[in-house]
Order: C-alpha cells, then structure tokens, then sequence
C-alpha cells in the first residue's frame, strides 16, 4: 500500500479534524468550575503595529532562536530569528506552533488543589496563597510539608525532586539544593545518559559534529531529518545526495533520514554495537588507522587491537548478528578512513536503546578516534564555550538529611557497585529509584515530591508502574503549563506560564561558533500562571520560617549553633561606624540577642534566599560581569550575543547568514587530544571492571536480536512534529498528523488481514495499548514502530486524551546496567486487530 | 512592478512541514487537512524490505505554480482570479462565488474552499501579508530549516532566483500542459 502520494490525500483518510473553531467540546472534571472555554484557535495576522521580541524555543529541547510578533498584546506569529549561529535562521513546525503552545485552551490557569481521590483530576481553584498554605500544612486530603519533615525528623531526603529539561531546570534545581534533598532525578536516565557519559569517560566530553565541513557520515539510530537538532539537521541535509557528503544510515526502519541518505542498510534492533565492533575489526587488521594519531593519543591501543582482533569481530561475524552483509561492512570502514579526518560515526543524542548502550557509544568513541577526527575540522569536536558569570545559591547544611537513596553493594562477582547499576550519576536512574521505592526497598522513607515540567506517567517505561508511585507518594507538587496525565496526580498544581511569557536563565552555546542566547519575555502571564522562579519565591517565603522551626526541632548542629553562637561567626557592622568594621563586629556580636541569634542562623537557612532577585536582574549580573553592558543590551534587543558579534554577523544570501570569519571558528581547541583526564582516549577502563561493567566494549551473546514466532519487537523514536507528550495537546501539530500509527510490515499485516487505519492491540508483559496501523515495507517483518508521546489519559487535554497509543504503557522497565538508563528497544510485542 | 517566482532546491526537503504551520500561522490559514496553501508531498521508497530504493523517497514541497498561462484565470467568470502586478496569480474574494472552476482547471491541485468566507483560496507568496509588510521572503522560505526556497523576482538578472536559474538544472511540474509555472525545481 502506497499512502501519503500527496498530502492531501493521505490526511483525507485519517483526520476527522476538519473545523475546529466554535466547535465544543466536553467540559472535563478539571475545569468543571469553569464557565464553557472560548475556542480561539483560529490565526490571525494583522498589518498594523507590531513590536518584536527576540526569545527563545521551548518546544522541545533544542532553544532555537525565534523573533516574535506581538500585536495589540497578542502574539500573532513566532519567525526564526537569523542572528543565533545554533539554530541560523529556522523554526521547525513545532517552533511555528509554539503560538497555539501560548493559547492552548487546556492550559494551566490557576493554583489548585486536589478534592477528588487521587489520580482522579478533581481539583478546586485557589488562589496562590491558598495554594502554598496547602502545600505547608496539607489539607484533610493530603499531609503537609511540615507533618512529614516532622514525622521524619527533618530528613530532607524524604521530598523527591524531579524535572524535565528546560532553561529554568537550574532554577528549580535551586529550591532543591536549598531544601536540601539528595534525592534527583532528571531526564538524563530515560535520555542521554549512556551517550553523554560514554563519550565523556572515552573521549572526555560530549563532542559535537563538524556536519558542515564531514565529507562521509555513518548515522546509525539517530534520525536528523526527523528528530530535529539545531545546527545538525539543517546543516547535513543540504549536502547528502551527491552534494559533499556521503550519508550511510543504519536503522532497523527506513526513516526520513534514510530517504535523505546516500545509502541506507536496515540492522536488527540492539546489535549496533557488533556492528562497530566489526568496522574497528577491520581498520585495525587492514592498519588504515590514523597511526601519527593513535600514537600520541590513545591509552591501551595495544590491549584495544588485541581484544577486538582475538575476539574475531570480523565482519563477517557481525553480519550474523546485524544482518548487514560483511562486504558492505569493509566498504564503510574503509570508505569512512579514506574520508578521514572529515569523516564521521555521528554519536546521536537520543534514549538507550538496548542494555548494552553504554558499550555501543563507547565504541563509536573509539573507532572515531581510530581515524583521527577529534577536534578537528569535519570531525567530532569539542568546540568552545562562551564562559558566563556566577550566581549565589544557597546550600544550607541539614545534619538530619539522609544520603541519597541508593545503595552500594557488593556484586554476586565480588565486586562493589550500586544496587540498580554500575555507576550513580547526579541524575540518578529514574526507572530504578521508582521500583525502589514500590517495592520497598529504600533506606529510608520517601513521602513527598515536587515535580517541575516533568511528566513521568508518559516519559518513562511502565505507566502502570508511575501511577502506583504517584498515589503513594503522600504529597505530590507538579508545576507544570498543561494538565499532564501526571498532574492529574497532583495534590497541589502550581500553573506556570509558557515559555512565550517568561525570562529564562541566560545561557551558553558551546561550538565552533559559541554564543550566549537568551530566552525573553514576550507577553505578560496570562491568566493567574507565573515563571517558575516566582512561584519558587512565593513558595519559599511561605515555608522557608516553619521548615526551619522543624530543624530547629531535630538538627543538633542548629541547636548548638543558637545556643553558643560565638563571635568569631559573625560580621556585623554598623552602617555609621567610624572604626574598622573588624572590631566592630566583635562588640555588636557579644551583645546579640536570642532573636538577633536565631536571625543570624535562619539566614543559612532562609532557601527564598535564591530567588530574591528577578530573572532579568539574575541574567543581568551573569553577562555583564563578563562582557559588560554591550552584552546585557544585545540579549535584551537581539536575543544573542557573543564577542565580536556587530562585526561578524552579516546576511550572505537570501537565506543565510555568516556568524564568524572561517578563521575565528573553534574547529580546534586542544590540539586533537581528546579532553580526558589522562589527555588519552581511554580504551580501556579498568575502574570500569571494578564496578562490575566491561573495560572494553565487548559483545555478549545475551546481546542478540530474538524475537520469538508470532511477535514483534517494540522501537520507538521521536518525530519533526511532535515532541514526546509536550506537544500532544497543539491544534497546529493535529493539524499535520492527528494521532500515531504503529508501523507494521505490509505482508505481514495483509497475512493478519490488519488495513491501513485498522486500530490494534498492542501488548507484553507490562500491558496494552490500541493504536492504527500503517502497513508499510519500510520495516522489518518482526519489527514495529510507533513514535512516542500518544495515548494521554488526561481528559482535560481535548486533543491529546486517548488519542493513539502509548509506548510506555508496554515497554518493559528494563535498566541498562552501567548507568541505570532505561533500555527502550528491549521489549517484545503481540498485536491482534481490534 | 517585478515578476516573482520561486526555486526550490527540494533535495533539501526533509517532509518536516514547517513551511505548512508557518504559512498558516502567517496567513490565517484555516485549519484541518484540506485547508492547505502549501504542502509536502511524498512517496514511499519502491521496493520490499529490506531492499527499498532510496532514491525512489523524495520529498516534493508543491503549491500554486503560479503560472504564466494560467488555467485559473483562464476559467473565472468573475475575473475574481487574476494577475497581480508581480506576476502572482491572486484571488479577490469578494469577486469570488464559488463556482469552483478554477479548482477543477487547477492541474496542481493548490486550491481549496475557505469556509469561512466560502470563497477559493490559494498560495499568494505572502503579497497581503509579508510582502505587505515590506519583507521580501514568504513565511515558509523564511522558516525552511533546510532552506529549500528562494523566492524572488525573476525579471532582474542579478537577484539570487535569477542567478540561481541560469548556473543550475531545473524543471518546473506538468510542463507539457503548457501553463508556464513561476515555481523551478532545482536539480
């Protein structure tokens, strides 16, 4: 079956969204007390006045600079804005729709707090104080902060933070810093965490890839032209197809990516690994390494060379495995050295696939090294990073507060590592730490969590699994733009404002053309919501005095302190002084009072500390303590700035735009020499293997792709127009593609009798999910697709709610052993028609 | 006075469809699946798993060719359609009654009935929008992250369209027709 001949009429059998304006709709328990909502959906355009505020992206991760029009206070449309070298000058579909993000009907309005049972969305509107009392001292529904750091004893590790990516992740992480948890858990495991810290042990950073300068580039499991990032998506695509650069994808699937290639070989989900393995297999025995190279750059070559040449990695051994033919195999290793050092294995930034992850990225580390191509003109670099100023937080000690929870055992082999894998990271492992803590196995009690911007009922494998966490946690906190099928778990609901209405943190954009970019405010807050950092200040005003009367109660370091506050602990000085503000000191403290006592020991303890200032004030100090006022001025009126930026910056053609000179690119910042520790890449990690992992990337036969008769392997990924569950709810995106469809091969859906647009089952151990079908030949017959981010069970998202099908409510919580990510590609699938 | 036209170097195309919103967002296009200025078509790659033929995928951004000859206009009886002074095959809506010639001698397939004035609709190159404005690209060639468009005005021989003709391979849709489109895709 051939679909999508044009776009019309591949969209004419599937969406019934044909009129949405004055359309009504069903009003849910969530807003019951609302009056019908007003659908206001429609665009609109004027001619007349406009300003124009230069802001930032936050449709999905990738902060694309955007410029947008503002009409009679109403955002009327978002352009790419040209000056931004990560982004150049483009916005994908989401960043057009992030309009109807702003005016999405369903958003957030006010403060709530929960009167229904738990998990039901039955919610009353309160105001912002109300909502902070709620969350001090509960309400006959749910405890308070108080009661439970009081039953604890002022164990701040009894709250649970957790949040999703963002520019204000940072200030959110703040209030956990100073509330004083141990307990974080981020993106990170249920993203990059295997690449990121694969690449950093190897080669000592994250490197980014020179696409613009590579001559041949192996992608294998990334999709460019599908999962967007900025500058690599719009720079490789203008070159494939005989246009400089050869593009090989690998991907069990053939993907946008794919048709973009020069060449495109399917692989069996999981086995990328024996695929490298065999391309090192073949530039070590055939010696096309960069010699010179490895020479002065590599840690354990030898040992290397050794265990892939006596292991028998040949091609001809993986083709086995990957079922692509060997001979393809020689031609790529020894194509990819030819084109050395402007060749690339594209490392790929999106979740671990398989359990053996970790090992995969490690090995695509080498084998680029293998070839020279660090740090260096066409080949992964490293880049340089624009370095801002500091900002005080606050850091108070708690002596009640207990270590994270996680514990280190020792392993059935003798050797010591963690409970749930290898290594504990700073993000933590999310899947690991929620089984943990269902089945009882913390260190100590966890009753309370505040979530930011964060949806884990659709982010993370095991939906089911999320909601038992959710309704035992005693106390949930979710601030969040859009009523999540986790905010329907809530007790308190803090609405934040959408990007569109808010300052962001200021950051920096490491890269051959490094810059500062700055998200701005556009438009004020609509309805009562408020940026983060404002609902974190009404919040801690509010609990900073009570929570500290709690330490006060359990902390004997604080008790100490109020009873012998000594002198030599204080600076007081008197504004009028005439003498040394020294002496000074030591007269006013010896005549401090018990309250003057008690302010002086709050005040390491007053967490509203942080967020005192403004946004604008914060960002403010960052840059210009470094640049001066130039930079201040030019986030504020163009959104980016970077030294030298007025000479730099000129429009090229009618698309394009120089940023820096070909000389002032940071092609090369540490001579070729990878950045870790040793200056070596490090092949072999023997700490590594005292925590139970592999010192070297090596294949096990637990590795190979097996899917038993009658089923399907389950792979998921991301999409041009839908950012997992953040998008699922915008009318301008349905407008593209309504719902998700699972990809299954075309013979054998006909031998099903399965149709284009028949709905299915979808199901494994974990639990089902209905979905349409899309029968295609661009997929293995015992393997099935469907993106990520459908199915929501929130019915206070109009569109999104029950539309397509959710991944995670199948993919089994299977933890990749050596950070704790979560292995997505792991699971096996029954599909009958419904 | 000047006469636009568009090139489009397609092999850029990667089907993300941001030209789509960003034309609706810019024009107040209605939404839903027949409400289209612009669009992206594509086809599935011949063959069968896994030998698919890559080449055969291509990505074909189309819209109203704005053609030379065009059928469209030829058809009104209302003069509703017709040439604006750029070239640009236009719409009056208030002309407009619907009688839905042009849709049927349309070869391309670019209009479609707006609901909301219950007149035909069709790509204008932003001439009441951008152009309006003084900018000089259309809202989806100035979104394109690949930057497949470059719109500009084919009677002088030093803009970046005419430039761009002249030293590359291009073909335009349905050339035997003889309607004489103004969009060029580039080889």
């Amino acid at each position: 079956m051939r679909v999508e001949v044009s776009r019309r009429r591949f969209l004419q059998g599937s969406v019934a969204l044909s009129v949405i304006g004055g359309a009504s709709f069903g009003v849910t328990s969530l807003l019951a007390q609302e009056e019908e909502r007003e659908l206001e959906v429609m665009t609109k355009t004027g001619t007349g006045k406009a300003k124009f505020v230069p802001t930032l992206c936050e449709m999905c991760v990738n902060k694309c600079a955007a410029i947008a029009r503002v009409e009679d206070g109403v955002v009327t449309k978002l352009d790419p804005n040209p000056m931004f070298p990560k982004s150049k000058n483009m916005l994908c579909p989401r960043g057009n729709a992030g309009i109807q993000a702003l005016y999405d009907p369903d958003r957030l309005k006010y403060p709530m707090i929960r009167v229904g049972e738990k998990g039901e969305g039955k919610f009353k509107r309160v105001t912002w104080d109300e909502a902070y009392n709620a969350i001090l001292n509960g309400t006959d529904k749910f405890p308070g902060v108080t009661k439970i750091l009081d039953e604890e004893e002022d164990n701040r590790s009894s709250f649970l933070f957790c949040a999703g990516e963002g520019m204000a992740e940072h200030t959110f992480k703040t209030f956990y810093s100073a509330f004083g948890s141990t307990n974080w858990l981020n993106h990170s495991s249920i993203c990059l965490q295997t690449v990121a810290s694969a690449y950093g042990v190897t080669l000592g950073a994250y490197p980014a890839a020179d696409l613009e300068n590579a001559t041949y580039i192996i992608m294998a499991g990334a999709n460019r032209a599908e999962a967007i990032v900025t500058p690599d998506t719009m720079t490789l695509f203008k070159r494939t197809k005989g246009r400089g650069a050869k593009l090989v994808c690998i991907d069990p699937r053939f993907t946008n990516t794919a048709a973009k290639a020069d060449k495109w070989l399917p692989i069996n989900p999981g086995t990328d690994l024996a695929f490298v393995l065999a391309l090192t297999h073949v530039v070590l025995k055939e010696e096309l390494y960069n010699k010179e190279y490895v020479e002065a750059n590599f840690n354990d070559f030898e040992i290397y060379k050794n265990h892939i040449i006596s292991n028998g990695y040949t091609p001809e051994w993986a083709s086995k495995i990957t079922m692509i033919p060997a001979g393809e195999i020689y031609t790529i290793a020894r194509e990819f050295m030819q084109h050395a050092p402007r060749a690339i294995y594209y490392p790929g930034r999106r979740s671990t696939f398989a359990t053996n992850d970790f090992q995969l990225r490690r090995a695509m580390a080498i084998f680029q090294a293998l070839s020279g191509g660090i740090d260096a003109k066409g080949g992964l670099v490293f880049g340089k990073k624009l370095e801002l100023g500091s900002h005080e937080s606050l850091e108070p000690m708690y002596f009640q507060a207990q270590g994270r929870a996680v514990q280190q055992v020792t392993k059935a082999n003798g050797k010591i590592g963690y409970d749930d894998c290898a290594i504990a990271t700073g993000s933590g492992s999310w899947i690991a730490w929620r089984n943990r803590f269902l089945e009882n196995r913390m260190p100590y009690k966890v009753r309370g969590m505040f979530i930011y911007k964060h949806n884990p009922m659709m982010n993370m494998p095991n939906t089911k699994k999320t909601a038992q966490m959710l309704k035992k946690m005693e106390l949930v906190v979710a601030i969040d733009t859009m009523p999540s099928d986790t905010v329907m778990y809530a007790d308190v609901v803090l609405p934040e404002c959408t990007y569109l209405e808010r300052t962001d943190p200021v950051n920096t954009f490491p890269g051959v053309e490094p810059s500062i970019a700055q998200r701005n405010k556009v438009i004020e807050p609509m309805y009562e919501s408020k940026p983060v950092i404002e609902i974190l200040r009404g919040l801690t005003q509010k609990i900073a005095k009570p929570l500290f009367e709690i330490t006060k109660k359990h902390d004997m370091d604080v008790q100490d302190s109020l009873a012998n506050l000594t002198p030599a602990a204080t600076v007081v000085t008197d504004e009028n002084a005439t003498v040394p503000s020294d002496t000074n000191a030591t007269v006013a403290s010896t005549t401090l009072s018990a309250e003057q006592k008690e302010a002086e020991v709050f005040a390491e303890f007053d967490i509203s500390k942080p967020f005192l200032e403004s946004q604008e004030e914060i960002n403010a100090h960052l840059v210009s303590e470094v640049y001066g006022e130039e930079a201040v001025t030019a986030l504020k009126e163009h959104g980016v700035f970077y030294p030298n930026m007025k000479q730099f910056y000129k429009q090229t053609s009618v698309n394009e735009f120089q940023y820096y000179p070909e000389k002032e690119k940071a092609y090369t910042i540490n001579g070729g020499a990878p950045k870790t520790a040793s200056g070596k890449v490090e092949c072999n990690l023997a700490n590594l293997a005292e925590k139970g992992a592999d010192p070297m990337p090596t294949w096990k036969d637990e590795y190979a792709f097996k899917v038993p008769k009658g089923k399907f392997r389950l792979i998921t990924g991301r999409h041009a127009q839908f950012t997992q569950s953040g998008t699922a709810n915008n009318i301008a995106l349905h407008d593209l593609m309504h719902t998700n469809y699972i990809w299954i091969n075309a013979r054998v859906a006909a031998d099903m009798g399965i149709k284009f647009g028949d709905e299915v089952e979808v199901s494994s151990k974990t639990g089902k999910t209905t979905i349409k079908a899309y029968p295609t030949e661009q997929i293995a017959p015992n393997v099935v697709f469907f993106i990520h981010g459908f199915g929501a069970e929130s019915n206070a998202l109009t569109w999104a709610y029950k539309n397509g099908g959710n991944d995670n409510a199948i993919i089994e919580d299977i933890v990749e052993p050596v950070y704790g990510a979560s292995a997505m590609h792991e699971t096996n699938v029954e599909i009958r028609k419904v | 006075m000047a006469t636009y036209g568009m090139a489009l170097d397609y092999k850029n195309c990667i089907n993300c469809k941001a030209c789509e919103v960003a034309c609706k967002e810019e024009n107040g296009i209605e939404l839903g699946a027949e409400k289209h200025r612009i669009w992206v078509g594509g086809n599935e790659p011949d063959g069968i798993w896994p030998l698919l033929n890559a080449a055969s995928a291509a990505f074909m951004p189309s819209q109203c060719q704005h053609c030379e000859e065009a059928p469209c206009e030829e058809v009104c009886p209302t003069h509703a359609t017709y040439y604006d002074d750029n070239g640009v095959v236009r719409v009056d809506p208030d002309k407009c009654i619907l009688c839905s010639y042009c849709m049927n001698a349309c070869p391309y397939d670019a209009r479609f009935v707006d609901s909301r004035t219950m007149t035909v609709d069709k790509c204008n190159f932003c001439s009441n929008t951008r152009l309006a404005r003084g900018e000089t690209t259309t809202a989806c060639q100035n979104t394109c992250p690949t930057k497949v468009r470059i719109f500009g005005d084919l009677d002088d021989p030093n803009s970046e369209i005419s430039v761009l003709l002249r030293t590359r391979e291009h073909f335009t849709l349905k050339t035997h027709l003889g309607t004489k489109p103004k969009l060029f895709y580039v080889m």
